[in-house]
């Protein structure tokens, strides 16, 4: 058995670093992933007013940061029981949903896609037999002509003759494990240089309402700041035009990838490549007309597609068997251990501890959040919204739900889920201005803080880009007493417990075939396909207010 | 910080501008015996001879220091920190002695009425009286007493001149014999002057305070006028109980005297460790400049001789002198001489070195002597030999400035000046020490026949430009030629800009809002231009400590035209975790090979707080498993700039807010440095990262800074200021409460916790992702988060002065 480790994990958010032991075939047998960095955001928000949490822990982190900064907003909204008028959570969801698109597209193209895609190869591309190639998977290839091709080559072939491939440098290019044909690897990478643009683009709607972003700074206890914005027109329509060059994007150019990868790695995928233990959770959420919502709630145990359980928050508990926290209600909350000397990760003993990322588990069991949980759950549970989108991509595919469960899946996943929300992001967009026409311009809630319950306990629960995202707030005194976050990379990237049972990482790690282990591209490509994000994983957990808010967090 | 310096002289008004110069909120007082306000005293002259007053002499001085006039230093209690004169009492926190030197007579003159030395404005009331009607001996030969004679050669009511001299020469006694003939026949001309060697005075008869008959080795003058040009001693008798004193006030090689509080500077002081007492105007200031920086400690320096040059002009003879500190009286002299053009060049040379020189009607390249003597280097005589013609740009006019003829030619036809006042918004010639003044009018006399009537006037900003823009170019090309390692052409750089279909007038209009940023006139915008294009071989790091990522997020969605996505992402930014293909080992590798092959010539960019409790291990990097505090020395110790990007780099930001958990601290205070660059915000505007990277490539040094090390040309202007809702504030037009009336219509948000008032920041004019919005625009208000501690200040929604009372 030889262990291999990999960090820093480059193309992520964070500090993240895999251990793995595999076979003398290069079959991974155990893994461990580690979050390596600790800030302690939770500390210092206790104390301070619960009106300031929002712009606090929205610093948790700077690419999911509109997800905290709501999140945190809402806990404390619930804990006061305030009600938000309806246009303030429209605007919530517009910058929300832009900045799905946005996420989802850099995160297959400029995090992951070079996991799939070898940049060297390209060069050998013919650009006439790549515009063909592309018709395979899109009716209307985003631009496919000849001299486009002709003029990503050349400009890879500038970057190469000068020596200086910038962030392509040092790939693993070569890997028996790239499996495109140079037209294939030239297309994608023509859509890479694409997106750099398109997400500068995308990331404009977000700051239409948020101001900036990263780290928008519009939300408030009771609603939204940009008033002004949402009742200007012309920003409507600004916003609009964006989603709408967004939705070209999509439709032409991700989507089709995602297919022609599809395509290429099909043999890795039927045979379950990269599945992690089945567990999926999805807490819901994004309202339409009544009743209706883009992702519906529910658990999923074991791939069983058929008994689909309703959410129950109170079945969310923490764990700390082997995360750098102590379990006592001491003050010290954090119980470093440490590496081994010669910088690995201490895991001898199943009671070593190795992670800065807590352990969530759901009834006991940890669980996989994200897109694939969304899409699988929505779909099983006959959600009319996204249903059509799933299966016509299925049955362009020929693959069935299950194949999702894979590292390809979950890029799938991501992509379709990309595609639809592009889809009713204009639904959500008339629902305003028909709220704005009937006079309803309502962006706050008014409410006097000192008359305020002095002490509340909240709660959030949302799905963003990555998953499901909690926050729970304590107001004692008017003051935060205590906070805690469950990130959606925190349930993905879980440590294990004493019991030794593997998190979505780590399962999804086993049994993956490593060809060379000084190039493990196939570990890179498994962990990127969660889309790991450790900034938001390590949270602190709560060990003093064992029942925080009403939902009961387990230490022990 | 209460600094009083004593003295009236240029180095005390030199020390007193200075300091303000650096430090506004010092409380300067300048303490000084005269009458009148501080003056130069190289233009003495000029009162005797009642060209000038006082006033048009008088030195430029800060209009807040404190100026004490008429009050004589008897007395300094280093113990309570207070200085006394015969009436007045002053306090300080740091005193610096600037009292210059005393002139010496050779007997006691007091109460003399038809004697004086000359070294004040007093004694030249006294020299004007007195000379009238009498015959006037002048005592000594050097600079000053020749000066003084050429002021009283041309008075029409002064008819006989005695220069007494003890020895054999004039001006110096190292001068060639041809040499003081020389100038010996210029005083000699008028017939007014006699000059009489190695002769000295042996008695006087006075009569009631009158010197009726004054007795030298060879003469007897009655009813004379003497003066006295003889030396100068330190001015520090009043001084010598309370500090350590030789000749002068002894003090360190930062000027400060043995009270930890007390400096001395310019004649009044010795510097221990080189016996060292200042004589000319330079030395003076340099050693300002040391004591200052020792006194605010900021870019401590410590004094040391550098060449100076002396100039001086007398009727039909100019003189000039360059002196090293390494001259003694051991040396070879080399003599150039030519009697027809009565001019002669003395070089004195020490083991084929040259140490000093003197000439006189010299023509040669001061510029060029001083370098030689500066550089050590064995001189070639031939060369020196060619270089007595005069050179390319003629004469040196003005030695402080090195401003030569030809440059004052070339200013006056350029831009047009008529009179030596107008010449003050091109060169300060003729106005540092001031020697040269009446040449440098001269040349703008004359130069005026040379000027073309139907030339456009440049102003002063195009010349500077122009000179600036040529002297960034040719950085430009060094940088390209220094660089070759990439490869990269234009055309390569193009054809990519092409293929990402960026069309070339978004390119343009790029860099016309960055130059236009970066506060650079628009002329710049073709350098910009090529900045840019050079920018892809500078080789970054950029590191991400413990961080969220929003710094390089905001980085890669930057602007429209996403050109920096370009620069940065395909061409320069070579370790970016978030980016790069490479992990484990394979990254590791590509750092390693930048620190170890390119030392000096990385930019190392820094995202996040450095957490330095628990050894630091609250970050682990890397298979070793180092910390971040280990990585971030590793890469910062080569690297040719270093830039903390966001405010967790500036000082912790969110992650040391109260109670800090993790000890984390910012880039600078992590590595002890002061030389980090801040460019902070939650996140940084990208453009800001991209501007000072142009600017170190163009001007190959750091920008302004302000005090926390932000680029000037970003962080100068207050968010208030600037703000598009201002007017809103002016009138009295508020947000009350979020989604109100004033909120809709967009009235000011200081009353909701806008903390605009409190940051410097250019979010008003540069705004967000492309210019979409910023958070005022956004209904919010500001959060200063450019600012020092602003988690715990600043980032709520309150008023920041409600808030300060309360606490």
């Amino acid at each position: 058995m030889r262990k291999v480790v990999i960090d820093p994990i480059a193309r992520i958010e964070g500090h993240l670093r895999a251990e793995v032991e595999v076979d003398k075939n290069g079959v991974v047998q155990e893994a461990y992933v580690s979050g390596q960095l600790f800030r302690g955001i939770e500390i210092i928000l206790k104390g301070r007013d619960p009106r300031d949490a929002g712009l606090l822990a929205g610093r948790i982190c700077g690419v999911c940061t509109n997800s905290h900064f709501r999140g945190a907003v809402s806990c404390v909204e619930d804990a006061y029981a305030l009600k938000i008028p309806k246009n303030a959570e429209i605007v919530r969801d517009l910058m929300a949903m832009a900045l799905f698109i946005q996420d989802h597209v850099v995160h297959f193209y400029h995090l992951h896609s070079l996991d799939f895609v070898d940049v060297t190869s390209a060069l050998n591309a013919n650009p006439k037999l790549t515009s063909k190639e592309a018709h395979k998977y899109s009716k209307n290839p985003f631009r496919n002509s000849n001299t486009h091709y002709e003029e990503v080559l050349a400009k890879l072939q500038n970057f190469v003759k000068a020596g200086k491939l910038g962030p392509f440098s040092n790939g693993y290019w070569g890997h028996v494990d790239y499996k495109l044909t140079p037209e294939q690897n030239l297309i994608v990478i023509s859509h890479y240089l694409e997106a750099l643009k398109f997400q500068t683009k995308i990331s404009k709607a977000v700051a239409i309402f948020g101001g900036k972003t990263p780290h928008p700074q519009s939300i408030v206890v009771g609603g939204v700041t940009s008033v002004a914005d949402m009742l200007n027109p012309q920003r409507l329509n600004d916003y609009l035009f964006i989603i709408k060059e967004a939705k070209e994007f999509i439709d032409r150019a991700y989507l089709p990838d995602m297919k022609l990868i599809t395509s290429a790695y099909k043999a890795e995928i039927k045979a379950g490549a990269g599945r992690a233990n089945g567990n999926f959770l999805s807490v819901g959420g994004y309202e339409f007309e009544g009743e209706q919502r883009l992702f519906c709630n529910g658990v999923i145990y074991a791939h069983d597609f058929e008994n689909i359980e309703e959410f129950d928050e109170t079945k969310v508990t923490e764990e700390i068997d082997r995360a750098w926290y102590s379990g006592d209600a001491k003050e010290n909350e954090v119980c470093y251990t440490d590496l081994n000397a010669d910088g690995s990760l201490k895991t001898a003993k199943n009671d070593d501890k190795y992670s800065w990322v807590k352990a969530p588990r759901y009834d006991g069991k940890p669980m996989e959040t994200g897109p694939l949980a969304r899409v699988l759950v929505s779909y099983a549970k006959d959600n009319t919204l996204i249903k059509s989108f799933v299966d016509e991509f299925l049955q362009e595919t020929e693959l069935e739900l299950i194949d999702l469960s894979t590292t390809v899946g979950r890029n799938c996943a991501r992509a379709i889920e990309t595609s639809y929300i592009c889809e009713y992001i204009f639904k959500l967009v008339s629902r305003l201005i028909q709220n704005i026409k009937y006079y309803d311009t309502d962006t706050w809630v008014r409410f006097d803080f000192n008359t305020l319950e002095k002490d509340a306990k909240g709660r959030a629960f949302l799905e963003v880009p990555r998953g499901v995202l909690s926050h729970f707030v304590n107001i004692k005194n008017q003051k935060i007493d205590n906070f805690s976050v469950i990130a959606p990379t925190t349930w993905n990237a879980t440590p294990k417990n004493f019991d030794g049972v593997r998190g979505a990482y780590e399962e999804a790690l086993v049994g993956i075939k490593i060809e060379d282990t000084s190039k493990p591209l196939e570990v890179l490509r498994v962990l990127h396909s969660f889309d790991p994000c450790l900034a938001c994983a390590v949270h602190i957990i709560d060990t003093k207010g064992k029942e925080l808010s009403r939902y009961r967090i387990k230490t022990l | 910080m209460r600094v009083v310096i004593v003295g009236g002289g240029i180095a005390a008004v030199y020390l007193a501008n200075n300091l303000k110069k650096h430090d506004s909120s010092l409380e300067v007082t300048i303490v000084s015996d005269e009458e009148y306000p501080p003056y130069d005293r190289i233009h003495l002259c000029r009162l005797v001879d009642s060209s000038e007053d006082t006033s048009r002499i008088s030195l430029v001085l800060d209009p807040s220091v404190k100026l004490e006039l008429g009050q004589k230093i008897e007395k300094i209690d280093k113990q309570s920190k207070r200085i006394f004169s015969n009436n007045s009492v002053f306090s300080y926190d740091k005193l610096i002695l600037a009292t210059g030197s005393l002139p010496v007579s050779l007997f006691n003159i007091e109460g003399i009425k038809n004697a004086a030395v000359f070294r004040s404005a007093k004694d030249c009331e006294i020299i004007k009286k007195g000379v009238k009607n009498r015959e006037v001996v002048v005592v000594g030969s050097g600079p000053i007493g020749l000066e003084l004679l050429e002021t009283l050669n041309e008075m029409p009511y002064v008819s006989d001149i005695t220069l007494l001299i003890r020895g054999t020469h004039l001006y110096d006694k190292n001068l060639s014999i041809d040499s003081i003939k020389t100038i010996e026949q210029c005083y000699l001309q008028s017939g007014k002057i006699k000059i009489s060697y190695e002769d000295e005075i042996v008695d006087t008869v006075v009569q009631e305070g009158v010197i009726k008959l004054l007795k030298t080795k060879k003469l007897e003058i009655k009813n004379p006028f003497l003066v006295f040009g003889t030396g100068i001693k330190p001015n520090i008798e009043n001084f010598r109980d309370t500090l350590e004193c030789n000749k002068g006030v002894l003090t360190n090689l930062y000027m400060q005297t043995e009270d930890e509080n007390i400096y001395a500077v310019g004649e009044c002081a010795e510097v221990k460790e080189l016996g060292f007492i200042a004589g000319h105007v330079k030395e003076c200031t340099l050693q300002a400049d040391c004591a200052i920086s020792h006194l605010l400690q900021t870019d401590i320096k410590a004094f040391k001789q550098e060449v100076s040059i002396d100039m001086l002009k007398v009727g039909e003879f100019d003189l000039v002198e360059v002196n090293s500190a390494q001259f003694t009286d051991d040396y070879e002299k080399i003599l150039i001489s030519s009697k027809e053009n009565k001019r002669i060049d003395e070089y004195f040379m020490h083991e084929d070195k040259l140490v000093r020189f003197i000439g006189i009607n010299s023509n040669v390249d001061v510029g060029y002597i001083e370098g030689l003597i500066n550089s050590g280097e064995a001189v070639d005589i031939n060369y020196l030999y060619e270089n007595r013609l005069i050179g390319e740009r003629g004469r040196l006019i003005c030695s402080c400035e090195h401003m030569y003829h030809q440059d004052l030619v070339d200013i006056v036809t350029q831009t047009g000046i008529s009179s030596f006042g107008e010449l003050s918004d091109f060169s300060q010639a003729g106005r540092v020490c001031g020697r040269c003044k009446i040449m440098v009018a001269d040349v703008i006399k004359d130069a005026q026949q040379f000027i073309d009537p139907k030339m456009p006037r440049k102003s002063v900003q195009d010349i500077q430009n122009e000179k600036e823009i040529a002297a960034v170019r040719k950085r430009i090309d060094k940088f390209n030629t220094l660089h070759p390692r990439n490869n990269l052409t234009t055309e390569n750089l193009d054809s990519a800009m092409e293929s990402l279909d960026i069309a070339k007038h978004e390119i343009n209009s790029w860099i016309s809002m960055v130059t236009a940023d970066m506060q650079l006139h628009p002329n710049f915008e073709e350098v910009v231009q090529e900045s840019v294009k050079s920018l892809n071989k500078v080789p970054i790091i950029w590191l991400e400590l413990s961080d969220c990522s929003g710094n390089s997020e905001a980085f890669i969605k930057s602007t429209n035209p996403a050109i920096e996505d370009l620069i940065f992402d395909y061409i320069s930014l070579d370790y970016h975790e978030l980016l790069m293909s490479a992990s484990g080992d394979q990254s590791e590798t590509i750092l390693e090979d930048i620190i170890q092959h390119q030392k000096g010539e990385y930019v190392l960019i820094v995202e996040g707080a450095v957490p330095l409790a628990m050894e630091g291990k609250y970050l682990r990097i890397g298979p070793k498993g180092e910390t971040g505090i280990e990585l971030l020395k590793k890469c910062a110790q080569d690297a040719a700039l270093v830039i903390a990007v966001g405010s967790c780099a500036l000082d912790g930001g969110v992650v040391a807010a109260y109670p800090n958990p993790t000890g984390a601290v910012g880039v600078a205070q992590a590595l002890g440095r002061k030389d980090i660059i801040n460019i902070p915000g939650c996140p940084t505007n990208p453009t800001n990262i991209v501007g000072t990277l142009l600017s170190y490539i163009m001007f190959e040094e750091l920008p302004a800074l302000d005090k926390f090390n932000r680029p000037l040309w970003a962080y100068e202007g207050r968010v208030h200021d600037n703000c598009e809702r201002r007017g809103h504030y002016e009138l009295g037009e508020f947000v009350k409460e979020w989604g109100d009336s004033g909120a809709k219509k967009g009235f000011c948000l200081f009353e909701m916790g806008c903390k605009g008032p409190y940051a410097n920041v250019n979010c008003p004019t540069m705004k967000f992702n492309s210019g979409t919005s910023w958070p005022v625009q956004a209904g919010h208000g500001c959060m200063g988060c450019t600012e020092i501690g602003f988690f715990d200040k600043f980032a709520n929604e309150r008023k920041y002065v409600e808030e300060k009372n309360n606490a």
